[in-house]
């Protein structure tokens, strides 16, 4: 990265005049808080003592057995407290935040699992919190707007546009013009103008330096692959940085292929894996929008497009500076992985591991599993499970076609409704 | 830095100091090309410019406009599923220039349209109708061969300022100004504001206030002053008369068109001009 925060071509700072200052600040605070050790000792102790750091690295010996391929191994973020990779960067942001001594944070959050995260620091380090969401995100995700409001957080639903991740960003964005003085926009990706995509992949660099460590003690040598799921791209950034100079390390992004290749049914940014997405070239084009430049869907007007995934936390409509780079210079191979490709992986990793991913994880498994059986048997390959997957039980639980969690969701409706 | 060439006056500039020699503000008005259809939003500027107001400021809608609040935050999308083109607004707004030769036409949008279309591309084609244009979200330090090309094409390129810009910035802003500066009254977005709470005594401000904000400006600045974000009724206006030379109004014009149509606009000018 040069100092003005760009990775190649992508990244920099777009932001509208009024947030100039505090981004300053924040630039000045994060350099720093970098170089000063009782910040990162402190740093260090809360991702131990409140987060539950480190998380382990499980080796999958039924699911490798079962692929006839390389040697599977699982990076548990979803170990992580609050289940999600998510936490490692509230807890760098929020320590942060305590520097500057603002008392107020503002998030955006797609699948809930980064307003989760923010709203438990700030309970934890006594700031207020509001959270903004996609009104289609809140109805995807109620249970962790359930918890939100429970830890103290004020949630505001989004319901300009698409009501999804890029909205409730515009919103944050909106909020932070207003309240920056007092108010610290902790954003929940490595996205947004500089110094965020450094920052929050900074703070996520964690579980790729775990990841050497633990790989060395496991099997006594680096992994052959890494893959991790992209949306905003910060548990990618998290896991691949750390190898980013280890070239021998093959470093897979997985994107969510959703239903198909339509505009408003994806959110492929950057691969162009005919197999998965049918796709014959990249489906996203350079933009500048959200305060940095970077890969963006959109139209040939420059209007931003709609996306889905079956995974809130994966269809964001841009993708980390960091991600385009790594991606445009190969250091990066991306493909994607569909909706029903996702739910088949989800099932094999709790059939045949006991472990519940979240469903924007699921995407990495099913990206692993497309090519493991492809790979020789003495390779090891790590997947990074960014969190876990009890948020998803609604729609886990409509895309197998429980009927059974339908009548116990009516039967209790029934009787909540009476008392 | 030192620049060895010394700016001329610009053409807006000329324009905005010559009618201010025959009245004490000017008046800006926003409108967002493709809402509420592009045939209506085109009749809307007609309006605008056939009662009179000296600046139209038209924005060409993105998708994500992070500057902007509620009302033309909605104008936008509903703008968007008319799938408004670039270069029919410029056309449209090359048609006005020389049917309403007694206003000037800003272009305003944010990077991302501006960047698709081809950003030197688009400052080379604007020339024939636009007199300034005005990117939210392009900070001066990533503008070096936007200035240049607007220099070339002999448009002015618009920087807004706000009331906590450091003073050494608002300095190097006022170095690089051409036509006018954009003073963003207060924090936040457009439209909706603490006026409404306040019943709309004030522009507000945040902790300066605002003839002490817009007096250093005039202070470091050699070109005029548009002030703008919150101003809806006369009498906000009436309070910058001898702060800035023009008053921008938005979201209050876009709020009048929808509750009233092109009969409440024409009303809104008349009163925000004082001539009722």
């Amino acid at each position: 990265m040069n100092n003005n925060g760009y990775y190649g071509r992508y990244g920099g700072s777009y932001i509208p005049e009024i947030l100039y200052t505090s981004q300053q600040q924040l630039l000045k605070e994060y350099r720093q808080a970098q170089a000063d050790s009782s910040f990162q000792l402190e740093l260090q102790q809360e991702m131990q003592q409140f987060s539950g750091r480190p998380t382990p690295l499980t080796p999958c010996r039924n699911l490798s057995k079962l692929l006839g391929g390389a040697q599977i191994y699982l990076k548990r973020e979803d170990l992580n407290h609050s289940g999600a990779h998510k936490m490692n960067n509230v807890i760098g942001q929020g320590l942060l935040v305590k520097r500057m001594g603002k008392k107020r944070i503002i998030a955006e959050t797609g699948a809930g699992q980064h307003g989760i995260a923010s709203a438990l620091i700030a309970a934890r380090l006594g700031l207020e919190c509001t959270v903004y969401m996609g009104a289609k995100d809140i109805e995807r995700q109620y249970p962790n707007v359930f918890w939100m409001k429970q830890l103290g957080a004020e949630v505001v639903p989004v319901t300009s546009g698409g009501q999804t991740l890029r909205d409730a960003l515009d919103e944050a964005l909106r909020d932070w013009t207003d309240s920056h003085p007092s108010s610290h926009y902790l954003i929940g990706t490595s996205c947004g103008c500089a110094p965020y995509p450094e920052m929050v992949a900074k703070f996520q660099s964690v579980i790729g330096r775990e990841t050497k460590e633990q790989s060395q003690q496991l099997f006594n040598a680096l992994p052959d692959a890494v893959y991790a799921s992209v949306g905003g791209g910060s548990n990618a950034c998290g896991i691949m940085l750390p190898f980013q100079s280890d070239v021998a390390v093959e470093l897979i992004g997985v994107e969510a292929g959703g239903r198909g290749t339509k505009p408003g049914d994806h959110a492929v940014r950057l691969s162009n894996n005919r197999a998965e997405t049918d796709s014959p070239a990249m489906l996203g084009s350079p933009g500048i929008a959200q305060g940095f430049a970077s890969i963006f869907l959109q139209d040939e007007q420059g209007q931003l497009q709609e996306t889905h995934s079956i995974a809130a936390g994966l269809d964001y409509v841009g993708v980390s500076p960091i991600i385009a780079d790594l991606a445009e210079k190969n250091r990066l191979r991306m493909i994607a992985a569909k909706d029903d490709k996702v739910i088949e992986a989800f099932q094999l990793l709790l059939r045949h591991e006991g472990i519940i991913p979240a469903l924007e994880s699921a995407h990495a498994v099913a990206g692993a599993i497309s090519e493991i059986p492809q790979r020789p048997k003495e390779q090891n390959v790590v997947i990074n499970i960014s969190g876990r997957g009890d948020k998803d039980i609604f729609n886990v639980a409509s895309a197998v076609g429980d009927p059974e969690f339908d009548r116990f969701l009516s039967r209790y409706l029934d009787q909540s409704l009476k008392t | 830095m030192s620049n060895d060439r010394t700016p001329e006056t610009s053409q807006l500039q000329q324009f905005i100091q010559q009618e201010r020699k025959l009245k004490p503000i000017l008046l800006m008005t926003h409108v967002v090309y493709g809402y509420p259809s592009i045939e209506d939003s085109i009749r809307l500027m007609e309006t605008l410019l056939e009662s009179g107001v000296e600046l139209l400021e038209i924005q060409f809608p993105f998708s994500d406009p992070i500057a902007d609040g509620p009302s033309i935050l909605n104008a936008c999308h509903k703008a968007i599923n008319h799938r408004p083109q670039l270069d029919h607004c410029l056309k449209a707004i090359e048609s006005f220039k020389q049917r309403f030769p007694n206003s000037r036409i800003l272009l305003m949008s944010y990077l991302n349209p501006l960047y698709r279309y081809g950003l030197s591309k688009l400052v080379k084609e604007a020339a024939t109708g636009v007199s300034g244009l005005i990117i939210p979200d392009l900070p001066l330090e990533q503008a070096e061969q936007y200035r240049k090309d607007c220099e070339l094409a002999g448009i002015d390129p618009i920087w807004l300022i706000t009331p906590d810009t450091p003073e050494s910035r608002l300095v190097q802003h006022c170095e690089a100004a051409t036509g006018m500066l954009y003073c963003v009254s207060r924090r936040g977005v457009t439209g909706k504001t603490d006026s409404q709470k306040e019943d709309s005594k004030q522009i507000p401000t945040t902790t300066v206030s605002l003839r002490d904000y817009l007096g250093l400006v005039a202070e470091k600045s050699t070109v005029p002053l548009a002030v703008g974000f919150g101003i809806r009724e006369r009498h906000q206006i009436t309070m910058l008369q001898g702060l800035a030379d023009v008053a921008i109004v938005g979201s209050a014009l876009l709020d009048a068109y929808d509750n009233g149509g092109l009969r409440q606009i024409r009303q809104l000018i008349t009163t925000l001009r004082g001539k009722n």
